[in-house]
């Protein structure tokens, strides 16, 4: 892989004195869709949270298209061009769908914001639909496209997902993973944390298991019918 | 070794305790008034740590209870023949009844229990924020009624004519005992329990811990050691007003206990002892009996800067919220 | 038996208290909803804005009150600084008390300060000429009376607006709804929490300069009560919403107003007892407030 756009190396973060992930390191270069995946608690939303610094990192080193993101505070990391979808998606209920998008606007470079809204339109036609509702108002399906949609407004470089498909009915996990299709259409990089293995690594160009906060596998889209290996990967 | 270091948690600050006692019996009379108000103040504030440290729930109404003890024993305790005179709207039955001083501490530890239950019980459901400002209700009503009700003491003006009986012994007694009982509660179950809902009380409640019952019996004990110390402290200074039991005292001991560390017993000593005498090094400077002449106002710049200074840059306080221990023997 | 003389006089001297009471109430909601800080020492804020009238008494009156607005906005953004930032990771209790401590300190620094002259108290009152009374349908209302309302109005209309209408206003509500959330969409910490504590200043010099004339004697204590009262009016509101924290603000002022003026004097003694048993019962039914949700979003 050329310079990778997200590194992480030898990465250690803790939850007071507890470590949740230890010694981790892995790249995720431009262009890539890479999936994270494990059971609960191995640490894959840490990862997420540490990228973003909301999580003080506590050893090693996160660097973002070459430059270290060591000491930048959540707001500058996204100004830097990533963009996290959170788990559970964390949008504004009492606040309506453009005033949601407006605020992903808040990291955005350079302008032409409402082009970049405009741009989600077309990906999520439903949410210009309800544009002026409050967003507490929405399904949970469309909830997780505002949620998905807000972060792209501030056109970033990386888009970190924690989750998507939680909480989510089969069908709308299936539009979901199409959106997921149609971004990686456009180029843009992917960071993708999910429980549902066998979908992710199958979608993934690359996927990496976690376990206990550590790395324990690397899976490619050859193993999404190896049930074995998936298995043994998470048990070991 | 393991069985001391539980009693060293009392000892330390008993020991402390009984040293400022000396000196508040050697010291000049000018000085003697310094050392017993240390000691009084510990009282107080390991009185108002019994609730508010073990729960974890801030209260702004514990000098209530102090109010009411010190008032207690002082109307009980004026000479007969005065108090018709200076208090003629008594009721009948504190007009017609004089005490004498160990009584009068007992009632002021039972008027003290009596309000605080009486309060708890609506109250204790609440936390936070809520517990802030209905606690600080309580503070404000026992004031308004303490000051404006002439039937149960002296209203405004100032009672006086209280005998003077808390030297230098009684005051330390004094204080060992609520030092004693309040390290008993801690070891205790009730203690324990009430210490786990602090920590997290969603959990702690599911274990069926009586979330309520506890916070109520640390409360009225609270309560009763308040309404005590309230009574030493009517005996010490021979007189007392509303104002001397309202928010300075409030902002004054709370702070001491944050200050010293809000979670243990150790905390509230070391913070008692150490801004009362930071207070009391001030005041005689502003006396100009001291070192040097301070111009009057700088104590309470002073004391207002440390305390926030402290909170600021070490908010577990100057003992980190830790009881006393031995040094550890390294291996 | 207690004579209600309920008039129309009482009715416009409480909406007038009411006024002021919800622009405090605003300023200490402000900067609740983004720091999680209940600040104590609000009412010393409005109080160095009265001394800094007093200090100006002689400066023409726009000056006097330039000045007001300057000390007050860079007490609140020095507070913020020293005081609160280090503070977010606190708990309750100890934020509480810590900004308690900056209000008794803040108070007697005052009062070394204004004793030095040998007295406790500096007139302000460059602007006296509003404190007299001008007839209304019949009725006698001071000048400053109608200035507080009309201030108060048009104050928490533009803030209104502000926060509704404009990006920072976006920005500073849904960092007092989830900050963490927020923050993670690009919104920049310190420039919300510095625009709130501004706006907030803002509020308490506008407080102050109503205040003075009103009451032109300055003392270390001054706005101290007010300070107290709205707090309570603003946890029994609800502190965790703006409109409803302005609502109890205005409320309990109002409700003070009226009370005061419709019982004769020799009955208004208990009135706070009166007052705060009424708290503790409403806080009893509605801990979060009478209007007030279940507690909010966790902070960061």
């Amino acid at each position: 892989m050329s310079e990778p756009l997200l590194e992480l190396d030898r990465v250690e973060l803790r939850y007071g004195p507890v470590p949740a992930v230890r010694d981790l390191s892995f790249a995720v270069g431009k262009g890539e869709i890479v999936g994270l995946i494990g059971p609960n608690g191995a640490g894959k939303s840490t990862t997420l949270h540490g990228v973003m610094a909301v999580l003080p990192l506590h050893a090693g080193t996160i660097r973002f298209d070459g430059a270290s993101l060591r000491g930048f505070p959540p707001e500058r990391v996204a100004s830097a061009g990533i963009a996290l979808v959170p788990e559970g998606r964390r949008i504004f209920g009492g606040f309506t769908v453009d005033e949601n998008l407006r605020l992903g606007l808040a990291a955005r470079r350079q302008g032409d914001a409402a082009g970049a809204i405009r741009e989600v339109f077309e990906l999520f036609p439903i949410l210009e639909e309800y544009r002026e509702r409050p967003a507490g108002a929405l399904s949970g399906g469309q909830q997780q496209q505002l949620a998905i949609g807000r972060a792209l407004v501030a056109a970033p470089r990386l888009l970190l997902l924690d989750e998507p498909s939680l909480g989510l009915a089969p069908t709308v996990v299936d539009a979901v993973f199409a959106a997921l299709a149609a971004i990686r259409e456009r180029g843009l990089t992917v960071l993708l944390v999910e429980q549902r293995a066998h979908r992710t690594v199958a979608f993934a160009d690359r996927t990496y298991v976690l376990a206990n906060g550590e790395l324990r596998a690397t899976l490619t889209p050859a193993d999404a019918e190896n049930t074995e290996k998936l298995l043994s990967a998470y048990l070991r | 070794m393991r069985r001391i270091e539980p009693v060293v948690a009392l000892l330390g600050p008993v020991v402390l305790v009984a040293i400022v006692g000396v000196l508040a019996a050697t010291a000049s009379r000018a000085n003697e008034i310094y050392f017993l108000s240390a000691i009084v103040a510990v009282a107080m504030v390991a009185s108002i740590y019994v609730f508010v440290g073990n729960s974890g729930v801030l209260s702004f109404g514990q000098i209530s209870f102090v109010a009411v003890g010190a008032f207690a024993a002082g109307v009980l305790t004026v000479p007969g023949q005065s108090k018709s005179f200076v208090l003629p709207d008594l009721f009948p039955f504190l007009r017609d009844h004089t005490v004498g001083n160990i009584v009068s501490l007992g009632i002021a530890a039972v008027a003290g229990a009596i309000l605080a239950a009486l309060v708890g019980l609506p109250l204790m459901r609440l936390s936070g924020l809520a517990a802030g400002i209905a606690t600080f209700a309580v503070l404000e009503v026992t004031h308004n009624l303490l000051r404006e009700w002439t039937r149960i003491g002296p209203g405004a003006t100032t009672l006086s004519l209280v005998p003077e009986t808390t030297g230098a012994l009684q005051a330390t007694l004094g204080t060992i005992v609520v030092l004693t009982i309040v390290w008993l509660y801690g070891r205790s179950r009730p203690g324990r329990l009430l210490r786990a809902t602090r920590e997290d009380s969603a959990a702690a409640q599911a274990v069926g811990v009586g979330v309520h019952r506890q916070r109520l019996l640390a409360f009225t004990l609270s309560g009763a050691l308040c309404g005590f110390a309230g009574g030493l402290y009517v005996h010490m200074l021979g007189s007392i007003t509303t104002e001397q039991v309202y928010l300075e005292l409030t902002f004054l001991t709370l702070a001491m206990l944050v200050v010293g560390g809000l979670t243990s017993l150790w905390g509230a000593v070391v913070g008692a002892l150490t801004i009362s005498g930071l207070d009391s090094l001030l005041a005689k400077a502003e006396a100009g009996t001291f070192l040097w002449d301070a111009p009057s106002g700088t104590r309470l710049v002073v004391v207002g800067a440390v305390m926030a200074l402290v909170l600021v840059l070490r908010p577990s306080g100057i003992t980190g919220g830790r009881e006393l221990t031995l040094p550890r023997r390294s291996s | 038996m207690i004579v209600a003389t309920l008039d129309a006089q009482t009715l416009v001297d409480a909406v007038g208290l009411g006024a002021i009471y919800a622009l405090m109430a605003v300023g200490i909601g402000l900067v609740f909803g983004v720091l999680r800080l209940v600040n104590f020492a609000y009412g010393q804020l409005v109080m160095a804005g009265a001394y800094t009238l007093a200090f100006t008494a002689d400066w023409p009156a726009v000056a006097s009150i330039a000045a007001c607005f300057a000390v007050v906005i860079t007490l609140s953004l020095v507070l913020e600084r020293s005081v609160f930032r280090p503070l977010r990771t606190q708990s309750p209790a100890v934020m509480l008390v810590t900004t308690f401590a900056v209000a008794f300190l803040l108070q007697s620094v005052a009062l070394v300060i204004d004793v030095r002259d040998g007295t406790i108290g500096e007139p302000a009152g460059s602007i006296g000429g509003l404190n007299r009374a001008v007839s209304v349908l019949g009725v006698d209302v001071r000048r400053v009376t109608i200035v507080a309302v009309v201030v108060a109005v048009i104050a928490l209309g533009l803030l209104a607006l502000l926060l509704a209408r404009t990006t920072i206003g976006l920005h500073m509500r849904a960092a007092a709804t989830d900050f963490r959330t927020a923050r993670l969409l690009g919104v920049r910490a310190d420039r919300v929490i510095g625009f709130a504590v501004v706006l907030s200043g803002v509020l308490a010099a506008i407080v102050a300069v109503i205040l003075t004339v009103q009451s032109p004697l300055v003392a270390p204590d001054f706005a101290l009560k007010e300070t107290i009262v709205v707090l309570v009016g603003v946890v029994v509101g609800g502190i965790d919403r703006l409109w409803t924290a302005t609502l109890g603000g205005f409320a309990i002022g109002f409700t003070s107003g009226v009370i005061n003026g419709v019982l004769p004097t020799d009955k208004t003694v208990f009135l706070p007892s009166a007052v705060f048993a009424l708290v503790i019962l409403v806080l009893l039914l509605r801990p979060a407030g009478l209007f007030g949700r279940a507690p909010a979003a966790e902070r960061v």
